[in-house]
């Protein structure tokens, strides 16, 4: 990594001349970071005030915190975000990486069989969330289809299980979003070296033992990529549940993204919405700072190195 | 041999199996973008057509009226496309510069700025959405497709920036030097070396910022006016009120229709999608 | 007496307040206004309403928002933060007296005062349209939200003549509806008002008094009366005659099935009526009848949708205004607008005996002339007019948690309500 820098840190502006350059990377570099930077404390501030409606001043300390806790939908919320979470970005990690190996095997039709793979992405998370909701339905999807045919004690009733409701969006998330992880994947497989293949080919290794030691472990960095994008994702989840199961049954998929919406925008109580954003972001930061830590660590090392 | 080709059959028999299940969402929805509303009510929401109701496809296009405008949906696809385009290029081609500028030229801050870009591809558009409102009023954009160019240049700066960041940092440390000592400054070399290797990353960038602008709903109908609104929300007034009748056929179609522009993009981008992932965005 | 005396007060300040409007005259109307009805017949009720806003020689400005509720409230906040508010838009309930809070709403008393508007509203409903008793608001059409709907297949089935009247006589047709072969005795969707109007159906059919006290005032003891278990009780019942695999889908999608008598009975709002009917069956495949009362007297449960108007400073926006809130009030403008949508009108004093009008609107019609009679007309919970919408939504999902899980039990229920209430006031 630091092979990249060239030189140490310059002075960030040396003259007219390279006003324009200046211009170029710090406007829209500031403007980027200071949205992020700025909204956060917005929202942070307007979760200490009394606002409903709109933003109003005023000072009511922990009150929205300790409201937004003690509700059962940011409990039940936030406990389906560590289920979801976990589920959706390892499943999908690991279907996306299924598909990937299946391409990879220089297969007929892999133009098409890719496309197949990848066109859920393009669709938005409104008509999956809705499309889904018809197929997962017991009494009219797949359920009733099996049903239908002959296999009368079949059932696959997640959808209207409080306990397993929440796996059904990550089935609808997974379809979604595998294959944009495939693409990672393969992107990976695709660039291990030959050479690296071949010499355990010659040391007699099998297809599996030559996945399992020698190109596996080489995709490291793609996993890391994927499930940080995959974790956005999760995160930021919200037309998809709303489409599909529409919080329940009763309160049984809410996610932390549906209650910051429901407290801001149709409870009007902007304070506590904002309170739970910054609750979501909190948690965020908390798996966040260790990879960021852990990074630093690593390029350190890589520097003495 | 036998074993290796009972394992190519067993390959191609879950390829194919697999295959079928990603297409059954699309199956479904094309299915019902051919059967009418009162067929689908009066039978399931999954089913084969009994009558080939090809007239889905030319009202959602053309003819459903939403409010007093019958246009269809003609209309709202050209609001997405004056969104989508220039937010697109905008995002991607500023994201590109900040991008390379971050990696190859590394300035005091560059970390903490690019810790701070990258943290805003997780914040949620809920939490954002009043204060954009704030924002537009006060530079004077509300209601206004500019608005929501600004809206989504600004927050795809995160994407792109970051993708290009990731990119470009394996640009061989020897190739800015030499350039450097031939005495090419910031944009030449950017012009000169970076761009001329960036179609990869571009590619994944520009399909990344499409498709996410075009499929985006929250800001769409918040910030825009009557027959200014993106298609996502011409999409989801099809989806009638509470007090009506779904028009599930002619919403399907117009589902189909929306969704062809991104779809195109997978179609056709996709190949150089994975080539440009190969080429090294995802170090 | 003092009340009268302080209407004509507020009226003679109303008349001075919309003097400038008088002046205004001059130039042409013009009306922005922002919505949810978009498509279907709430859409071509409205835009029959714009022609006729045309006709009257205005300019009809109207933005459609499509999606949930909330989208459209987004969209008018960030209006009224813009300082941009449209001259009018939907809204309705106790959420017209929170919004009136944060911009300035137009005074309408003399316009409302030069209609003779108030005599021929329901006091409950005039009550959430003047905001610090001033209007500010005007309801537009009204539905109830607990009328059964009774497949006549099922009927058939279960060998039923009668309308069920009390909660018994209901509970004893779905009995005998299953008996009958009927797999699931009531027809519902799985949305949260969904769940919502099913509670609200079962408390204020088994005490009005207290579905007042308990869902419109909040009173404690209320909360926890006996009323409250027995309704949750009843609420048990419907859910258990319901079919579960509805997930989240709306109501209509099970249509068919109701007609066809694999389920039988369904609780539901006026708005029902015009979907199965836009849906292609026919007034003789169902009966419609007011929801149960254990008193015998029909208990309505108003849900009105309504316009709140924005003070603008522009004169053709003011002329569009009192041209709009005209319109409004109009027996004629009501009666076009419930003939398309399937409401009734806000007016108690038109007559629904004329071909325009079904069965179904008629009885509806009286028995709001009935429940207001015998004080019965009562807000609905489900639907955003009892609670501003976070009080609403605390206890919707208490409700809906109950109706979806059996474990729960209506001692818990009550508890569970009440604390929610605690929890959001």
């Amino acid at each position: 990594m630091s092979h990249a820098a060239p030189s140490p840190a310059r002075p960030l502006f040396a003259g007219l001349k390279r006003l324009p350059e200046f211009l170029v990377i710090w406007v829209p570099l500031l403007l980027s970071a200071g949205h992020v930077v700025v909204f956060t404390a917005w929202t942070t501030w307007i979760s200490f005030t009394p606002s409903t409606l709109v933003p109003v001043d005023g000072w009511v300390g922990w009150r929205n915190y300790t409201n937004v806790l003690a509700t059962r939908n940011w409990k039940i919320a936030f406990d389906n975000l560590l289920i979801f979470g976990a589920g959706f970005v390892i499943l999908t990690a690991l279907v996306g990486l299924l598909l990937a190996i299946i391409i990879d095997q220089r297969i007929r039709g892999e133009n098409v069989l890719r496309s197949i793979f990848l066109y859920p992405m393009a669709v938005s998370f409104v008509v999956t969330g809705t499309v889904w909701s018809w197929l997962l339905n017991p009494g009219m999807g797949i359920q009733k289809l099996v049903n239908d045919w002959g296999w009368t004690s079949f059932r696959f009733d997640w959808l209207i299980d409080r306990d397993m409701a929440i796996w059904t969006i990550v089935i609808a998330g997974i379809w979604q979003s595998s294959g944009f992880a495939m693409a990672l994947f393969l992107a990976g497989l695709r660039s291990v070296e030959a050479d690296l293949i071949k010499a355990a080919q010659i040391d007699g290794a099998g297809p599996v033992r030559i996945y399992t030691r020698v190109i596996l472990p080489t995709l490291w960095p793609i996993v890391i990529a994927v499930m940080v994008i995959l974790l956005q994702f999760a995160i930021k989840t919200f037309d998809l549940v709303r489409a599909l199961t529409g919080g329940g049954p009763g309160l049984a998929t809410q996610l932390p993204a549906l209650v910051v919406y429901d407290f801001m925008f149709q409870r009007g109580h902007l304070g506590r919405g904002s309170a739970a954003a910054v609750l979501m972001l909190l948690t965020l930061l908390g798996v966040l700072l260790p990879y960021g830590a852990w990074k630093y660590y690593q390029r350190r090392r890589d520097a003495r190195a | 041999m036998r074993d290796a080709s009972l394992s190519r059959a067993l390959l191609y028999a879950v390829a194919f199996l697999l295959a079928f299940l990603y297409l059954i969402p699309l199956a479904v929805v094309l299915l019902n973008s051919l059967r009418t509303a009162e067929e689908i009510v009066q039978t399931s929401m999954i089913g084969w057509p009994r009558v080939w109701a090809f007239q889905n496809y030319t009202a959602a296009w053309a003819d459903f009226c939403i409010a007093q405008t019958c246009s269809g949906i003609r209309p709202y696809m050209l609001n997405s496309a004056l969104v989508t385009l220039p937010a697109t290029l905008l995002s991607t081609l500023l994201g590109a510069v900040a991008g390379y500028a971050i990696s190859l030229w590394r300035f005091k801050g560059d970390t903490w700025i690019f810790a701070l870009v990258t943290l805003g591809v997780f914040l949620p558009e809920q939490m954002r959405l009043i204060p954009w409102t704030i924002v537009l009023r006060d530079v004077g954009l509300t209601n206004t497709l500019a608005g929501l160019v600004m809206i989504h240049t600004v927050q795809g700066l995160s994407f792109t920036t970051l993708f290009c960041r990731n990119y470009y940092i394996a640009i061989p440390a020897d190739l800015m030097k030499a350039a450097k000592i031939d005495g090419a400054g910031f944009f030449r070399i950017f012009y000169r070396i970076v761009l001329p290797l960036s179609p990869p990353i571009l590619i994944v960038t520009v399909i990344w910022q499409f498709t996410g602008i075009w499929n985006e709903f929250l800001y769409g109908v918040t910030f825009t006016t009557g027959t200014q609104q993106p298609v996502t929300a011409a999409l989801i007034a099809l989806s009638a009120s509470v007090a009506d009748v779904p028009q599930h056929g002619v919403q399907s179609a117009a589902v189909v229709i929306a969704a062809l522009p991104t779809l195109l993009v997978y179609l056709f981008g996709g190949r150089y999608f994975v080539r440009g992932l190969t080429a090294g965005a995802v170090k | 007496m003092s009340r009268i005396t302080r209407r004509t007060l507020l009226a003679a300040t109303g008349a001075a307040a919309i003097t400038p409007i008088a002046h205004a005259q001059a130039v042409k109307p013009r009306l922005t206004a922002i919505s949810q009805w978009s498509a279907g017949s709430d859409g071509a009720a409205i835009t029959a309403l714009g022609k006729k806003f045309e006709e009257k020689g205005g300019t009809w400005q109207h933005s459609p928002v499509p999606g949930f509720t909330t989208e459209m409230m987004n969209k008018l906040r960030a209006q009224i933060m813009a300082g941009d508010p449209p001259a009018c838009s939907q809204l309705k309930g106790p959420e017209i007296t929170a919004w009136s809070k944060i911009a300035p709403t137009l005074n309408l008393d003399a316009i409302v005062a030069a209609a003779g508007y108030e005599k021929v509203v329901a006091p409950d409903l005039a009550r959430l349209h003047k905001p610090g008793g001033k209007w500010a608001a005007l309801p537009l059409q009204i539905y109830s939200t607990n009328m059964l709907f009774l497949s006549k297949r099922a009927m058939d089935k279960a060998k039923a003549d009668k309308i069920p009247v009390t909660w018994a006589d209901f509970n004893a047709l779905a009995e005998k509806m299953k008996a009958g072969g009927v797999t699931y005795p009531i027809a519902n969707g799985g949305t949260r008002p969904d769940d919502g109007q099913k509670f609200e159906a079962a408390l204020a059919g088994i005490s009005p008094a207290a579905y007042r006290a308990a869902c419109m005032n909040l009173d404690e003891k209320a909360l926890k009366g006996p009323e409250m278990k027995a309704a949750f009780a009843q609420v048990r019942k419907i859910a258990d005659w319901m079919d579960p695999n509805t997930a989240a889908q709306h109501y209509s999608t099970f249509l068919s099935r109701f007609v066809a008598g694999d389920m039988g009975i369904m609780i539901q709002g006026g708005w029902a009526q015009g979907v199965l009917l836009n849906a292609g069956f026919k007034l003789d495949d169902f009966i419609i009848a007011p929801g149960p009362s254990d008193n015998g007297k029909p208990v309505f449960l108003l849900n009105a949708d309504a316009f709140i108007f924005w003070q603008r400073k522009e004169a053709d926006l003011q002329a569009g205004q009192k041209l709009m809130a005209e319109l409004v009030m109009d027996p004629a403008i009501q009666t076009m607008y419930s003939q398309i949508t399937g409401s009734i009108p806000v007016r108690t004093d038109v007559d629904l005996s004329g071909p325009g009008w079904s069965d179904g609107q008629r009885r509806t019609a009286s028995a709001l002339k009935e429940a207001v009679a015998a004080n019965q007309a009562v807000l609905s919970l489900a639907h955003n007019m009892a609670q501003e919408n976070g009080m609403t939504a605390a206890m919707i999902d208490v409700i809906t948690e109950y109706v979806k899980n059996r474990s729960i039990t209506p001692d818990q229920a009550v508890t569970r309500l009440a604390e929610a209430v605690e929890g959001a006031r």
